[in-house]
């Protein structure tokens, strides 16, 4: 039994179907197989999508084939088992995800141009501001200095702008390769190169060591990186700046990390907001920045299959979290 | 310092006289011989091939070119008699992975990215410089055997 959709899409004439066996309507390649696969099921017919992992066609009756979505239900009946087959021509989702891939690699090679025709007038325009400062400083006079510094500072803050820009295009675009990462020690890390590179701050760190999650190494350092970044900016106000970082084991089975600093904090009515690309809670005047670090890191860990979030109190820190799988959640 | 000449293949006029005036403020006086697109730089190399022109102590080699790209000139750098073994450094924009590694497989001796801000800039040519010109002994001239004429 057909119904008058299932003639149209295997462009068939009303009645033409009845009595045929449903290998008329399986590409020429699969129908030995799918006789088989049709003994098996009969003898044992529980309801479910047909073939669900590999990508599976139908036969028009002009010979042309289309991309099937096919579920299977039974009904027991006086005469056996009737066995409903539902068909979706999914041509169209096909070309969708085409057309996405496209636009994907569209994307790659708008960032690699946005890498290299937008960096180039920006070191013009530093280069020369500085050429003014060396070599014209006192036809400037001091209003014009100031001028030519702001040229400066605005061009190293668009560079800024645009490495972080292309990073968060590389981390959606970045193979995950899945490995055993030890959190801890790479915090450590960080953070000795951080106190390395400002020695006259004093900021005490407590880090859990280890910290073993199953995470694309590059990736995830990117997430600690700017998480400490962060936490290292907004206890530059204070003289017993404090940076933790722990974790702990999550309800899912995850593990759930966090980096907790004793800085500026945030409002948390806003909370939600900080990891949108460019939402900032604080004016470049008070903490610089580009807006997109958290963006990045809210990508990486959802590629992850995780989740992040933060909490904070205005003038009292902030603590953001991460959840990561490790190897026995698999 | 060696007096030969560096080898600048750059097609951005502003970049061309940011490097020019980064050697300068480094006191790197070696004269500065610019070819601004790829087939000149073919041209350049060909011609010190011949023997008709000297050989550079340095070339600074951008990878995104008119005409003729930076990866191609690389390959006829590695390619000719003389040039095969003339320090090269990639100095370019590009960080991306495939460029590196494309860079690195052609024979580059280094892959540098330009610096937006004109103070690191300057500073990472006068580190090349200091390094290629000071502190690297160069490559023995090439003696060529005498041609079949």
């Amino acid at each position: 039994m057909v119904n008058a959709q299932a003639e149209s899409l295997f462009g068939y004439q009303p009645e033409e179907l009845a009595g045929q066996l449903v290998e008329v309507l399986v590409p020429d390649v699969s129908r030995a197989v799918h006789a088989q696969h049709r003994a098996t099921y009969t003898a044992d017919p529980k309801d479910r999508p047909m073939g669900s992992r590999i990508q599976l066609s139908g036969r028009r009756r002009d010979g042309s084939t289309f991309p099937a979505d096919i579920s299977l239900a039974n009904i027991d009946t006086d005469r056996g088992i009737l066995v409903t087959a539902a068909v979706r021509d999914m041509t169209s989702r096909q070309q969708a995800l085409e057309e996405l891939e496209q636009a994907n690699r569209n994307l790659e090679s708008f960032a690699y141009s946005v890498s290299h025709d937008l960096r180039a007038p920006l070191r013009a325009l530093s280069g020369f501001s500085a050429a003014l400062l060396e070599e014209c400083a006192d036809g400037l006079g001091e209003a014009g200095r100031g001028y030519a510094e702001r040229i400066q500072a605005a061009s190293k803050q668009m560079a800024t702008l645009i490495d972080d820009l292309l990073l968060l295009a590389r981390v959606a675009r970045a193979e995950i390769n899945l490995q055993d990462v030890d959190l801890g020690a790479e915090v450590a890390d960080i953070a000795g190169e951080l106190q390395r590179g400002r020695p006259d701050r004093h900021v005490r760190f407590t880090i859990q060591q280890p910290v073993w999650v199953l995470a694309d190494r590059d990736l995830v350092r990117t997430v600690l990186q700017n998480l400490l970044d962060n936490a290292w900016k907004f206890t530059s106000g204070r003289d017993d700046a404090l940076i933790d970082f722990a974790a702990a084991p999550a309800a899912d089975g995850r593990v759930c990390c966090h980096v907790r600093d004793n800085g500026a904090g945030f409002d948390s009515a806003y909370a939600a907001k900080l990891f949108q690309p460019f939402e900032r809670l604080h004016s470049a005047r008070e903490f610089p920045g580009t807006g997109i670090g958290l963006a990045s890191v809210r990508q990486i860990v959802e590629r992850h299959g995780g989740r992040t979030w933060a909490e904070g109190t205005a003038g009292a820190g902030a603590t953001f979290y991460f959840t990561l799988r490790t190897a026995e959640t698999i | 310092m060696n007096q030969r000449h560096i080898l600048l293949v750059e097609d951005n006029p502003d970049d061309e006289a940011l490097t020019i005036r980064a050697f300068a403020k480094n006191n790197i006086r070696n004269e500065v011989v610019v070819v601004r697109d790829g087939a000149e730089a073919i041209d350049h190399l060909l011609a010190i091939d011949r023997g008709d022109a000297p050989s550079p102590i340095l070339i600074l080699l951008d990878l995104k070119l008119p005409k003729v790209g930076g990866l191609e000139v690389l390959r006829r750098i590695r390619a000719g008699q003389r040039t095969r073994l003339i320090p090269v450094v990639v100095l370019t924009t590009s960080v991306e992975q495939e460029d590196i590694l494309a860079g690195y497989n052609g024979g580059a001796n280094a892959y540098v990215r330009k610096p937006v801000s004109f103070s690191d800039f300057a500073e990472t040519v006068h580190t090349i410089g200091m390094f290629w010109l000071l502190l690297a002994e160069p490559p023995p001239d090439i003696i060529l055997p005498p041609g079949p004429s």
